[in-house]
């Protein structure tokens, strides 16, 4: 047996145990990436450094045999430093999307490239949910959404961005068309009251994500009928009024109370709203034309001042999104403010502190150069963007939506949430832009039968699945190629991925610490 | 094909292991690796496709293409770099019209290649094509370097030692020095020469060809050793001289004082170039001349009877005291008692790393498995440094029975030599040393009629400088592509195959003879407090006399450069010294006067490596240099580690933008965050030792790399950085203008002529062939 201290706890472990092994008996846990138990376990990441306190040295803990008297940190600033900037330097090798560039550039962060997989599959209801995680009024942005997520849509190199807006339409109008769709349900009733001042799309949105969590929800419009600059600003052209009207009812039948030519001034405010409600959303759209400036908030330049993440006004329980904080030409904007002030709404309610919204760390690459169009064109069909004769007034077809949706180009990585290097990179907030000096890597993609796609580009040479093909016979396997800087992991000579891997192919998807080696 | 793959197979072997010697064999059959037969290696043997193409990608010897009927590769070692071999890279480039994207010219003839280090650093830059190598090459005259190479047919000879007339008299011996450089510099013409001048000659009259003679820049060197007389030296021989010497010396006595033979004081006289058309000669009671000089201050152990000695002469080595050593060793020393000599000598390992190896011995004799082995690293990767392929070609004998005793003192029945590829002189060399070992009965069965019995091999390595690292060399041999393993294990307990491994640098080896017979009290009487006996140095550059070295340790920096080096060429001023090669930094001039051990080299941020020497002077920038030795290791890292496979890369990134004027202030902080943790988080001494170049010169020359950030290169080194300009001195010569590659010149006859710099490429040729010296960068 060997004795050694790690973070000054001793440790007796058998001899020829690694330090990573010997740390997980303190139940701290090192990060590790190219670590995978059963495998030689030749470090390279160095994700894993811990310090050896006698000598001062940094050494990757899943290759260092524990030995006697050892004395081991695991994390100190020093080491986290190291770690971080291992991370950075594999960021700034690593050209791939986490997200597709149409996500990060919807205000609502939609999961769009899932919704058009989905909607090609003929999975309605299961594009619906997605749309309406982040979207209220999908049918009503599907008409008068200026979808800024197509203008960073990738398909626009190969012809024209996908139709992403008009698919989110037909998604909606299916959800109210076809019967068998369920739309969300409500959580059980928490018995809490939530007053929402303002019945435009950002009340709108909060309303219906509160009624989701479960909470009571009162809409007070100073207008005759909801829907705010929705029913007021745009005309019935653009957007029809039973369009509107559909989604309107649909927060209704959650339980929504309208409270519709209701003028609400400072006085009602403070006694009765702030009195009878647990928390309150203001959704009054643009300051000029509210009396706000009476109701004794702080506001700034633009309207009414909030915390930026949280959307939470100067006093507690009280929260503000849409025009209302900040002019926006999009109600998109609005929506996703909703949401956004409806969870903090729901954190606050629960007793919680409310958070900002944490948006993992988003690796990205910029346009498509050359030949990346071509590796991306594998992932699509050829089918131009269909345009409707009377644009965002008609409708798609199944058959249309089917191909339109298609068209998208899978730019989104098939390891959003177990990349261990979006993980990580999440954890020590490293920046991806710090060492990128020179020209990047062309991205190339390989895809074995119907089971993976090998994105080499996304590789941290970790060596696992070569050594996972090694370790089969009759498998000729990944290897690595070259040395130095451009070593890389590929299929050797000129066999295609095909021959070289079969039913291995999965467990190196799996074992593969990031996107590189995906399942289709 | 599959019959000649085949026929390789059934020589190299089935096992994994032999997979670069087939590789190696494959290439020399077909000059690259075709597809075909790889498959076939793999269809035949335990060898499967992800590693054997693992393998030939890993090495640089390997190519995967056809290559043109000759090779042309272009040294870009340290001292080449230092004089232009990029230069000369792009000139053979641009005089054979290759495209940027290939390396073969249209006709398939030739392929030109950049080729890491060829070791003969002191007659740089180096062009090998084929097996013929160029000295002292620049871009202005690569097309004659050219037509030479195709118009000659004379095949490089070294038959060993040439008795020409059967039953006269001794008559004499000349010596012709037939190392590397030597053989670069035209020694083999002169040899040829030789040989057909003494046709005419009565008297009997042997011709021995002795390795390498040090002085490398003085090459190609003839000596002439007559009963009775003192022996001559000629140097920078030229073929068409031979005659004119041979004669003077065989036939007119009388020309040259008969002096009392005296074979230790072995050069006393000394002939410059020039002569015979002019004979002058150096009095032998003379202690300034040139190689008195050079050779005044060295302590020769290593290399000892140097000059003297012929590399395939096992009679001769035996004579002066070879072998002595292990037959000692053999029938009245125990191992403990040996290895209690190399402890108490404070020999410590040359390789670089310095450890002592006394110990290392003591550690593998103690490992508990029965079955140890032992490998002499001869993979000397180091750009700048030739002092391996030196010791191999011209000491093979003292090498091998160097590493007999260690495995008799550490109980290791068999050995490996590894030696780079790149040097096929050493390796025939070794090869023929081993044969004629093995039939004296030194190696093999029953050594010297003993109880011990070892044998040794050769492993050519194929061209990689992570290899020079022990673990990756073990890997190497294994049949795997070249990556360090963490330390411990250290090879001592689980080396080859997982047993335990003596490995010991090939200069380590060559000083175990000496010290067996001289005892450890003389070794470390030798050298400094912690730093004993001496160390040899491949001394090249901006020197004057360049060379191989062999000092004793505690010998300033200075004195090797100003006395044994005879300072810098040209009247320049020293400015610097690069010890250690990649893994070592640059010492400022004024900084010289530190002793070489290896405590202060480290503390100067410099490090012993393997013990290369590049002087530079005040042309030469600090940020190119730290930029190539970026280049090298970023090319050069096995790509495990990520702070070693991407952080090399990032600072080579930064250290270009400098260069190319385009670097911030910032640049020079990222830089420096970079080399701290790239030495911090690295596996290797590859990767740990890799940012000492660019901290060392950030650490010395920082207002250097502030010059090119505000747009300019001093020394006027960098392309982008500088402008060619025509002073009005010039003569109209047009020299420069027929020469210019790409017309930026244009031709006017008397008149002052004018470059356009937006034409020119800065390949330098109008500054070198200007006879006015009126060209000059601005």
């Amino acid at each position: 047996m060997i004795n050694l201290t790690i973070n000054n706890i001793e440790v007796q472990v058998d001899e020829g145990t690694s330090v990573l092994t010997a740390t997980e008996k303190t139940g701290v846990k090192i990060p590790t990436m190219c670590f995978l138990k059963g495998m030689s376990n030749h470090p390279s990441c160095m994700i894993c450094l811990v310090k050896d306190e006698q000598t001062g040295k940094l050494h990757p803990s899943c290759a260092l045999p524990a030995s006697e008297g050892m004395k081991i940190i695991t994390d100190d600033d020093e080491i986290h430093s190291a770690r971080k900037e291992a991370l950075e330097l594999l960021l700034s090798d690593h050209v791939g999307d986490c997200e597709a560039p149409c996500r990060p550039s919807c205000p609502a962060n939609m999961n769009i490239p899932l919704m058009n997989r989905l909607i090609s599959e003929e999975q309605y209801q299961e594009a619906l949910d997605i749309v309406k995680q982040d979207i209220a009024l999908p049918l009503i942005l599907g008409y008068i959404c200026p979808a800024p997520c197509e203008k960073a849509c990738r398909r626009k190199q190969v012809d024209e961005a996908v139709s992403i807006c008009s698919l989110k339409k037909k998604v909606a109008e299916t959800g109210f068309e076809d019967e068998t769709i369920l739309h969300p349900q409500k959580q059980r009733s928490t018995g809490k009251k939530v007053a929402i001042i303002g019945s435009g799309p950002a009340g709108l949105s909060a309303a219906y994500y509160l009624l989701l969590y479960g909470h009571n929800c009162t809409i007070f419009d100073r207008n005759p009928e909801p829907g705010g600059s929705l029913r007021y600003s745009i005309p019935d052209e653009q957007l029809p009024k039973n369009a509107l009207d559909k989604e309107i009812s649909l927060i209704e039948k959650l339980g929504c109370k309208f409270n519709v030519d209701y003028n609400i001034t400072a006085e009602v405010f403070n006694s009765d709203i702030k009195g009878q409600f647990d928390a309150v959303i203001i959704a009054m759209g643009n300051s000029d034309d509210s009396n706000i400036a009476t109701f004794g908030f702080e506001l700034g330049r633009y309207g009414l001042i909030t915390d930026r993440k949280t959307y939470e006004v100067n006093q507690s329980g009280i929260f503000a999104c849409g025009n209302i904080i900040r002019s926006r030409k999009m109600a998109v904007t609005s929506v996703a403010q909703g949401k956004a002030a409806a969870r903090s709404a729901n954190m606050y309610l629960s007793g919680q502190v409310p958070e900002a919204v944490h948006r993992l760390f988003n690796s990205k690459f910029g346009l498509l150069v050359d030949d990346e169009i071509n590796e991306y064109k594998k992932e699509t069909i050829p089918d131009l963007r269909i345009e409707l004769p009377n644009g965002k007034l008609d409708n798609f077809s199944d058959e249309q939506a089917g191909i339109e949706a298609s068209r998208c180009m899978h730019c989104d990585c098939r390891k959003p949430s177990t990349c261990k290097l979006r993980i990580y990179a999440d954890e020590y907030g490293a920046d991806q832009k710090k060492y990128k000096f020179g020209n990047r890597k062309s991205i190339k993609k390989y895809f074995q039968n119907d089971t993976i796609v090998f994105e080499p580009e996304k590789c941290i040479k970790c060596n696992l699945c070569v050594e996972i093909c090694a370790k089969k016979q009759d498998v000729v396997g990944f290897t690595s190629i070259g040395r130095g800087f451009d070593m890389e992991i590929s299929m050797p000579m000129n066999f295609s991925i095909d021959e070289i891997i079969t039913d291995v192919a999965t467990d190196c998807a799996n074992h593969c610490p990031t996107g590189a080696i995906s399942l289709k | 094909m599959i019959e000649t793959i085949d026929r390789i197979i059934a020589e190299k072997g089935k096992t994994v292991d032999a997979v670069i010697p087939i590789l190696q064999a494959i290439q020399d059959e077909f000059n690259y690796l075709p597809e075909k037969a790889m498959l076939r290696v793999c269809e035949q043997t335990e060898i499967t496709p992800d590693r054997i193409y693992g393998i030939s990608t890993f090495y640089s010897q390997f190519r995967h293409k056809p290559v043109g009927k000759h090779v042309i590769r272009v040294c870009v070692g340290t001292a080449c770099h230092v004089k232009g071999a990029m230069r000369v890279y792009d000139a053979f480039r641009r005089e054979l019209g290759i495209d940027d994207n290939d390396d073969t010219d249209s006709e398939g003839l030739f392929t030109v290649d950049k080729v890491a280090c060829l070791g003969c650093c002191t007659i740089a830059p180096v062009v090998q094509i084929d097996n013929s190598t160029f000295g002292h090459v620049d871009p202005a005259n690569v097309s004659n370097i050219i037509d030479e190479f195709l118009n000659s047919d004379t095949p490089v000879s070294d038959s060993g030692r040439n008795r020409l007339k059967g039953n006269q008299k001794n008559g004499g011996e000349i010596r012709i020095g037939l190392g590397s450089c030597c053989v670069a510099s035209g020694s083999s013409d002169v040899k040829s020469e030789l040989e057909n001048s003494l046709k005419h000659i009565d008297t009997n009259i042997d011709v021995k060809q002795v390795g390498c003679v040090g002085i490398c820049n003085q090459v190609p060197l003839l000596e002439i050793h007559k009963p009775g007389e003192t022996p001559h030296y000629y140097t920078k021989i030229r073929s068409e001289e031979v005659d004119d010497i041979i004669r003077r010396h065989f036939r007119s006595d009388n020309l040259f004082r008969r002096l009392k033979s005296d074979i230790s004081g072995y050069i006393d006289n000394y002939i410059i170039r020039g002569i015979p058309k002019s004979v002058r000669s150096y009095s032998s009671e003379s202690v300034d001349t040139p190689v008195a000089e050079f050779l005044n201050g060295q302590i020769n152990l290593a290399t000892e009877h140097r000059g003297l000695l012929k590399p395939d002469d096992l009679e001769e080595y035996i004579s002066l005291g070879g072998f002595k050593g292990l037959r000692d060793c053999l029938t009245h020393k125990d191992p403990d008692s040996i290895i209690e000599t190399i402890k108490n000598s404070g020999l410590r390992g040359r390789g670089g790393g310095g450890f002592s190896s006394g110990l290392k011995w003591e550690m593998v004799r103690n490992a508990s498995q029965q079955k140890k082995y032992i490998i002499c690293n001869g993979d000397e990767g180091d750009p700048g440094a030739f002092m391996d392929r030196m010791l191999l070609e011209s000491y093979p004998f003292r090498i091998i029975e160097g590493i007999t005793i260690a495995a008799y003192a550490v109980g290791a029945d068999s050995g490996l030599l590894y030696i780079r590829a790149e040097y096929p002189l050493a390796v025939k060399r070794i090869n023929e040393a081993l044969y004629y070992t093995r039939k004296a009965g030194l190696l093999g069965e029953n050594i010297a009629n003993s109880e011990f019995s070892f044998d040794l091999k050769i492993f050519e390595g194929a061209g990689a400088f992570i290899c020079g690292e022990e673990t990756a060399l073990i890997a190497s041999v294994e049949g795997n592509r070249g990556l360090p393993k963490m330390r411990p294990p250290y090879p001592a307990e689980s080396g080859l195959w997982g047993k335990p491994t003596l490995i010991n640098n090939a200069e380590t080896f060559s000083l175990i003879p000496w010290i067996i017979r001289n005892g450890s009290s003389d070794f470390a009487a030798i050298g400094t407090e912690n730093s004993k006996g001496t160390k040899v140095f491949a001394l090249a550059g901006k020197i004057n006399r360049g060379g191989l070295i062999e000092v004793p340790l505690g010998t300033t920096i200075t004195d090797i450069v100003e006395k044994i080096g005879g300072g810098i060429p040209g009247g320049k001023k020293f400015k610097a010294v690069q010890i250690g090669g990649p893994s070592g930094g640059c010492i400022p001039a004024s900084m010289c006067d530190i002793s070489i051990d290896f405590e202060s080299l480290s503390e100067a941020g410099a490090m012993m490596g393997s013990g290369g020497l590049v002087v530079l002077d005040e042309d030469d920038c600090m940020v190119d240099i730290a930029r190539y030795f970026l280049a090298f290791t970023q090319d050069q890292s096995c790509g495990k580690c990520t702070f070693c496979r991407i952080g090399t890369r990032r600072m080579l990134e930064i250290l270009d933008n400098i260069c190319e004027g385009k670097g911030s202030m910032d640049d020079i902080t990222t830089l420096e965050q970079l080399a701290e943790s790239t030495k911090k988080g690295s596996l290797c001494g590859l990767g740990s030792t890799a940012p000492n170049p660019v901290i060392s010169t950030l650490k010395y020359f920082r207002e250097e790399y502030e010059n090119h950030i505000n747009g300019s290169c001093p020394t006027g080194k960098c392309k982008d950085l500088i402008r060619y300009f025509i002073k009005d001195d010039c003569i109209g010569c047009t020299k420069c203008a027929q020469d210019c590659p790409v017309d930026a010149i244009e031709f006017t006859p008397y008149e002052i002529h004018i470059v356009d710099n937006d034409k020119c490429i800065k390949c330098d040729i109008c500054r070198m062939i200007c006879p006015v010296n009126s060209v000059i960068i601005i």
